[in-house]
């Protein structure tokens, strides 16, 4: 019992203290082995599926799927040319905003799980917007110029507004963020619904969808096909947007005193921080970025509102944590995700093999590779709480 | 009396290379008080940690009642009878006292369903009987609720519970008021009368020729002397710790005081329950004054504190620095107003544990121009700051990346202190600024108080030292039950008559008392 624990608190101790070499070290392996468990996946559903030509077959077992052909074709999916890259590089920029809209609060001891609606209402704000600004804009390049920074201020000024909202209610109620911010995200998806479906919808097709934003407003491809809807001005301004964030949590003061909020509160107001400063400023520019993430995802990707827009806030709180919450991080942890979801839809496609069996390739090497860093959150916890004491140290 | 624990030739090396116990014999009577007394970082605690099976020597043996031992881990030495008590208690907060004392060792019944609550309850009253601990009504109270005293003898009951025979207590106390640590001697003295050994890590050097009974004597991981209490004195203690001869009491010069620099007028403050803990205090602590504020702790000195630095609103009453009504400026505007806090609680306000040393150099100065760079904060400058402090202040390990969480409590204090004193304040709110740190830093933290009151710095000193107090003090308020029962000078009481006043006795009825 008493080795047990002891083992236990050698362990967080061990990854407590990692550096960022061994950390990324560590994840590389993680992905290795997580291919290899995969592998053994593929090979037990090929066995167990019937199809009229085997992929593979070994000693007279015939499989359906062949597990290295299933990783190259994912590798492929990914990266193989340059409309699949897109694709991917699509994926990721979305989920460095709402990736960034988790990282943030959580300096300040937050957690945001409302990227989500955040994500949602900026859309839909940034597509009522164009809307409406489109019939009092010239077209052309003058347009584009006007349509553009209003459909980006659009999502931010809503986002973040939504984010402000738990923001205020957690300063002056005490209303704990994880409940509203979760909850907000339904409301979010039923204003969306309600307001397309009302006056915006487009009469010429079924279901909610709204009409199509102006062109002028459309983020179109550069040295991409066009027809993988990714800007790579739109991918550099969200690595600035990372790398401006990056500095200012550990370079300005405001970052400072949201990471003194969200490490030590009591340190932090006797260091005359303002509680209700940083928790206001960190719900609202999370919702700012989220929302940025939305009109992005309107501009770039669909041109007009629709129903069922991917988990991507979700999918964000994710690669948030996989990236340990460092901005700086979310690069590779979004690409990562980005990678799995292009690829993954190529896997289906093209071998045929189920979304189920995809889901769970996808998710092993997500478990695999966020499982140390969860360890890691959890340990850093338990340490902070005294529960356990992971460094002997000195006298 | 036979033998309890013996060591021979302990020698721990980390890695690294730093020695923290080079070749240490000790013996330890049973039924007996033995302290190890030495300064922050002169091995005690990683020499009781070796007893103890938390760390493993690299070389030297460990006896406990003749019989060679080797713990791989504290449960181990718990088996042997040895438990220890830890500066910073392990209790379950939310948990109840009798669930506290049990944990991990519980009886079960219905073939192990069922904890057996009441053979533990029986077990707790009856050695709560025999130690004579007032504790049993606790029983089923959270121990988040006790005092830090009765927190305290929990952790004792718990190792009793676990059959300990030789109790290692680690500064013990470092968090208890003057009273609570009496009530702690006198559990000494029951534990000892029933057999049992106790070895004490202390670096108080009263506490310790009142309670012990040997004093083993480490200076920078060696073993410089073990002698008898009886006959021992505070200056001969000293001196083998620190090394050299050392100033125990403040030598003040007097300064003119100048102009008030704060002044608090009619100010009442509620706790956080709503209970109005500071009733109508009046104080004016003038340029180059030290005010010095006696009380036993929790009668309002806190909330007091609190209200001036800006940490909490007060009720009622004003709460002025230089003529000027600060009592609705936030806490960062008294800060740039020249206000520096020495808070007593500096592991929880003082300094983000979890950061580095550097990082808390800047905690409070974080908008001064002195560490801003462009838009920024200029990480260059805040630390060469952290040199500084850490050079003035003799930090250990001069480290300035390391974190604050690894540092012990005496060099946390020293560089809390440190950033403080160095901000270049003009009114200095000081609790309990020499808590928890040795003498020779004691000294030094003394000399720095008084320089600054010497350059027309205005001090507010809140200390559960009486010779603290009344060594460093132009004027002593004494305070009880949310106000001052007077406001004297130090050269005119005596520490009784400190102690009587403090109890909420005035003294001329004291004097009538006397004459009669």
């Amino acid at each position: 019992m008493s080795g047990l624990t002891a083992r236990i608190e050698r362990l967080f101790g061990v990854l407590i203290r990692l550096s960022t070499g061994e950390r990324m070290l560590l994840s590389s392996a993680a992905v290795l082995v997580a291919v290899g468990v995969g592998m053994i996946v593929i090979l037990g559903a090929g066995y167990a599926a019937t199809c009229r030509s085997p992929a593979l077959s070994v000693f007279g077992l015939e499989f359906c799927y062949n597990p290295i052909e299933t990783y190259f074709v994912l590798l492929q999916g990914a990266f193989g040319d340059s409309f699949k890259l897109a694709v991917t590089l699509q994926w990721t920029t979305l989920l460095l905003f709402t990736g960034l809209s988790f990282a943030i609060p959580y300096k300040a001891g937050l957690f945001n799980i409302g990227a989500q609606g955040q994500f949602v209402l900026g859309s839909l704000a940034t597509t009522i917007a164009l809307l409406w600004a489109a019939e009092i804009t010239p077209s052309g390049m003058l347009g584009r110029l006007v349509l553009v920074p209003v459909g980006l201020l659009a999502g931010g000024a809503i986002g973040g507004l939504y984010g402000l909202l738990p923001g205020y209610l957690k300063h002056r109620f005490e209303v704990n963020e994880v409940i509203s911010t979760l909850l907000l995200n339904f409301i979010a998806t039923a204003i969306a619904v309600v307001t397309v479906d009302r006056y915006f919808a487009d009469p010429e097709l079924q279901g909610t969808v709204s009409r199509s934003i102006p062109t002028e407003a459309v983020l179109s491809s550069q040295l991409f096909p066009s027809s993988a809807n990714f800007s790579l001005l739109v991918f550099a301004f969200a690595l600035l947007v990372l790398g401006g964030f990056y500095w200012l949590l550990t370079n300005s003061a405001i970052g400072y005193e949201i990471r003194t909020m969200g490490t030590q509160p009591k340190a932090a107001r006797f260091g005359g921080v303002s509680e209700r400063f940083t928790t206001l400023f960190s719900m609202t520019t999370a919702g700012v970025v989220a929302g940025v993430g939305g009109a992005v995802f309107i501009m770039m990707v669909l041109g007009r509102w629709q129903t069922g827009a991917p988990p991507v806030g979700f999918d964000g709180i994710a690669v948030s944590i996989l990236a340990g919450n460092n901005p700086l991080a979310l690069l590779p942890s979004g690409l990562l995700f980005g990678a799995l979801q292009s690829g993954g839809q190529a896997i289906q496609f093209q071998l045929g093999i189920p979304s189920e069996i995809v889901g769970v390739l996808r998710g092993l090497i997500i478990l695999l590779v966020a499982t140390p860093e969860l360890f890691r959150l959890f340990g850093t916890q338990l340490e902070r709480r005294g529960l356990i004491t992971v460094d002997g140290g000195r006298e | 009396m036979s033998v309890a624990v013996q060591l021979q030739g302990i020698t721990k090396r980390f890695p690294g290379g730093v020695v923290a116990n080079d070749d240490i014999d000790l013996e330890i009577e049973q039924g007996s008080v033995h302290v190890l007394l030495g300064e922050n970082g002169a091995g005690k605690t990683t020499l009781m940690n070796v007893l103890y099976g938390l760390y493993e020597p690299t070389a030297g043996t460990v006896h406990i009642n003749d019989e060679p031992v080797s713990f791989e881990t504290p449960q181990d030495a718990i088996t042997h009878g040895v438990g220890m008590i830890h500066q910073h208690f392990t209790l379950v907060d939310p948990m109840t006292m009798l669930e506290n004392i049990a944990l991990g060792w519980e009886p079960v019944r219905y073939g192990g369903l069922a904890v057996d609550t009441d053979a533990i309850e029986t077990e707790i009253r009856d050695l709560s009987d025999r130690y004579g601990f007032d504790i049993a009504e606790h029983m089923h109270t959270p121990v988040e609720q006790l005092s830090v005293g009765a927190q305290q003898r929990v952790e004792v009951v718990k190792t009793l519970y676990r059959g300990a025979d030789i109790f290692i207590f680690d500064e013990p106390t470092s968090v208890l008021t003057p009273q609570e640590a009496d009530q702690l001697f006198d559990v000494f003295s029951e534990l000892t009368a029933q057999g049992k050994t106790i070895i004490f890590i202390s670096h108080k050097l009263d506490e310790v020729l009142a309670a012990a009974d040997r004093i083993t004597v480490l200076r920078d991981g060696r073993k410089i002397d073990t002698l008898d209490a009886e006959g021992a004195t505070q200056d001969q203690l000293a001196s083998k710790m620190v090394g050299r001869d050392v100033l125990l009491s403040a030598d003040k010069q007097s300064v003119d005081r100048g102009e008030p620099l704060l002044s608090v007028a009619d100010c009442s403050v509620d706790d956080d329950h709503g209970m109005r803990k500071v009733d109508g205090i009046d104080l004016t602590v003038h340029e180059g004054e030290i005010f010095g504020i006696a009380g036993v702790d929790g009668n309002g000195q806190t909330e007091l504190v609190e209200a001036i630095t800006g940490l909490r609103s007060q009720t009622a009453g004003t709460v002025s620095i230089r003529g000027t009504d600060v009592s609705e400026r936030s806490r960062r505007e008294r800060i740039e107003m020249g206000l520096s806090y020495i808070p007593g609680e500096r592991q929880e306000q003082a300094l983000v544990l979890d950061f580095s040393l550097t990082q808390n150099a800047v905690l409070g100065s974080q908008h001064h121009d002195q560490f801003r760079h462009g838009r920024g904060i200029d990480w260059a400058a805040v630390r060469e700051h952290t040199d500084r402090i850490i050079e003035t202040y003799d930090v250990r390990p001069p480290d300035p990346t390391a974190n604050a969480r690894s540092l012990s409590g005496g060099n946390q204090q020293k560089f809390v202190v440190g950033r403080e004193f160095l901000r270049d304040p003009d009114l200095v709110i000081a609790a309990h600024p020499t808590r928890g740190v040795d003498v020779g830093s004691m000294e030094f933290i003394h000399e720095q108080l008084l320089a600054l009151c010497e350059q027309g710095v205005a001090v507010l000193l809140v200390s559960a030292s009486l010779d603290e107090v009344t060594s460093l003090s132009d004027r002593i308020g004494v305070m009880h039950d949310g106000s001052f029962v007077d406001v004297v000078k130090p050269e005119s009481v005596t520490k009784d008559q400190l102690g009587l006043l403090m109890a909420g006795e005035s003294l001329d009825r004291e004097a009538t008392a006397r004459s009669q």
